[in-house]
């Protein structure tokens, strides 16, 4: 089997600004992002011969190509599950150049979720899929919005490890610290304290309004290319050490309840498995990570899954500081998508570059390899960056 | 373009692998598949067997009783057709697999894992509907 490890690597980054309300097409926040990234790289948009997103994203790829001046799009694809699929392009990218398909390849995501969407509304009224037929049959019995399908998953992870709103609440006060010094974050100045998480409403017991990450309008985009490729520009190559989807059986999207284990798990096992093997690093190789935050308590069993602690002790791991700078395992510096902002996860892969180029606002000292991941409770992905 | 008539039911977003689900609660009876070949029991509709991968499945009526596995209250934002707070949860039936259901009408406070419920059958508004009750 032909291993990606180390083949390829993120030459360059580009983001736009974070926001409730862009004003701007999302198309533009894509071109935006995309010319930055180039520009980070140093590479010519006329190179760039490969696209890959998500399949939610609303920006068609050749239209970003047209608009940046491409000559010759021969690599497009589109990866499926909106947050869970975050790493998916970038394994799609990492593939197609070692595979020789394509040599400039870039990933991006841009949306005016909060300005146009709202993800958290009830889905109803849904053409019937395979996928929504399932929302639809959830649906049925009241189980309408992401927040409440991923709380009926930490309501047994709660009953089966004795983690308690207060563990929670750990996190999310962790998280919106971290944004509180960085300027790009939308709660940046404004930390709050385990009573504010305490007292800020329910959205779905046990989920509280501060246990969900932002709603966001904004862009990110990714430059990849050849390692060797990536040791002649101008930035410290990132290289993509492993990345993987996992999706075991039994898996249902936002809806795995008829499975043994119901804790959003399963499927960031199988892709940490995957992760390890193609890099040949394991969990203690890793100086900090990027663990996806849809909702805050899903880094706990996701702490677990990915393997830093055994099941059920994550609520042990983060009390005791270990996810600080300093600690064993420093998670989301950037202030996570319940800090910075909801930018499907990509905003989370961009923190990852800059850590381990040594250019984040709450650096990691000497991070030289990361974990990041995507949404769980859904088949998901991941992906081990990391700096020579 | 499909209709009551047809289906046999008023339930929004269903196919032809859901509708026996939404037909049989127009005649109170909570249905599963059940596998024709193996006689596995699978209660989020497929047309496929998991355990032997058989297409041919027949109906197989719940007695109604199980126990809460895990459940929610959602409190934010409003939903369509139920009052909120609403609790959900999903059940241990007594036949070894799993349904999700309603359970509006019951104290949230009252809900914990382990208690056990039985099937209420109920009609939101032109929809023949089931919700759990405590037993
Ligand atoms: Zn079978």
């Amino acid at each position: 089997m032909t291993n990606i490890s180390n083949r390829t690597a993120i030459a360059g980054y580009g983001a736009t600004e974070f926001s409730k309300n862009s004003g701007r097409s999302e198309l533009r926040l894509a071109v935006e992002a995309t010319l930055g990234a180039l520009a980070d790289a140093g590479i010519d948009p006329s190179e760039v011969d490969g696209m890959s997103t998500f399949t939610m994203d609303n920006n068609s790829e050749q239209e970003i190509h047209r608009a940046i001046g491409g000559k010759d799009l021969t690599f497009f694809t589109r990866i499926p599950q909106g947050g869970g699929g975050a790493l998916g392009p970038l394994q799609q990218a990492a593939m197609a150049i070692t595979t020789g398909i394509a040599n400039v390849v870039v990933v991006y995501r841009a949306m005016n979720e909060r300005s146009e969407y709202r993800f958290g509304q009830p889905m109803h009224s849904l053409p019937p899929t395979s996928d929504n037929v399932i929302f639809a049959y959830h649906g049925f019995s009241g189980l309408m919005t992401p927040a409440a399908m991923i709380a009926l998953m930490m309501r047994r992870y709660m009953q089966d490890t004795g983690a308690t709103s207060l563990d929670f609440a750990n996190y999310a006060v962790l998280a919106r610290k971290y944004a509180s010094t960085n300027p790009n974050a939308f709660f940046y100045q404004k930390p709050i304290t385990i009573e504010d998480h305490q007292g800020s409403r329910m959205i779905a017991d046990p989920l509280r309004l501060y246990d969900c990450c932002q709603e966001s309008d904004g862009g990110v985009a990714l430059v990849i290319v050849s390692a060797e490729r990536a040791r002649d520009l101008r930035q410290k190559p990132v290289y993509i050490r492993a990345a993987a989807q996992g999706s075991p059986g039994g898996t249902v999207s936002l809806g795995g309840f008829y499975k043994d284990n119901i804790w959003p798990y399963d499927e960031c096992a199988a892709a940490a498995r995957q992760l390890y093997a193609q890099s040949g690093l394991s969990p203690q190789d890793l100086d900090a990570a990027i663990l996806y935050d849809h909702f805050g308590p899903t880094v706990f069993p996701g702490l677990e899954a990915y393997g830093f602690c055994a099941k059920g002790e994550a609520k042990d791991f983060v009390k005791d500081g270990h996810l600080e700078i300093g600690g064993r395992l420093p998670i989301n510096m950037h202030g996570g998508q319940l800090g910075e902002a909801y930018i499907h996860g990509m905003n989370g892969v961009a923190e990852a570059v800059r850590q381990l180029r040594g250019q984040a606002v709450n650096q990691v000292p000497d991070a030289r390899n990361m974990l990041v991941t995507a949404g769980s409770g859904l088949p998901t992905t991941a992906a081990i960056l990391g700096v020579d | 373009m499909s209709s009551a008539a047809t289906k046999g039911h008023n339930a929004p977003c269903s196919n032809r692998d859901f509708d026996f689900f939404y037909r049989g609660l127009e005649a109170n009876r909570l249905l599963v598949q059940r596998c024709a070949d193996c006689g596995t029991l699978r209660s989020l509709p497929s047309p496929g067997c998991g355990a032997c991968g058989s297409l041919d499945w027949n109906e197989c009526e719940l007695a109604g009783d199980g126990m809460v596995h895990s459940y929610v209250i959602h409190h934010h934002p409003p939903l369509p057709g139920f009052a909120t707070p609403l609790p959900i949860a999903l059940v241990d039936m007594s036949e070894g697999v799993r349904i999700l259901g309603a359970m509006d009408e019951t104290d949230p406070a009252t809900i914990t894992a382990g208690l056990r419920v039985k099937v209420e059958f109920v009609r939101r508004g032109d929809i023949a509907a089931f919700r759990f009750r405590g037993a």
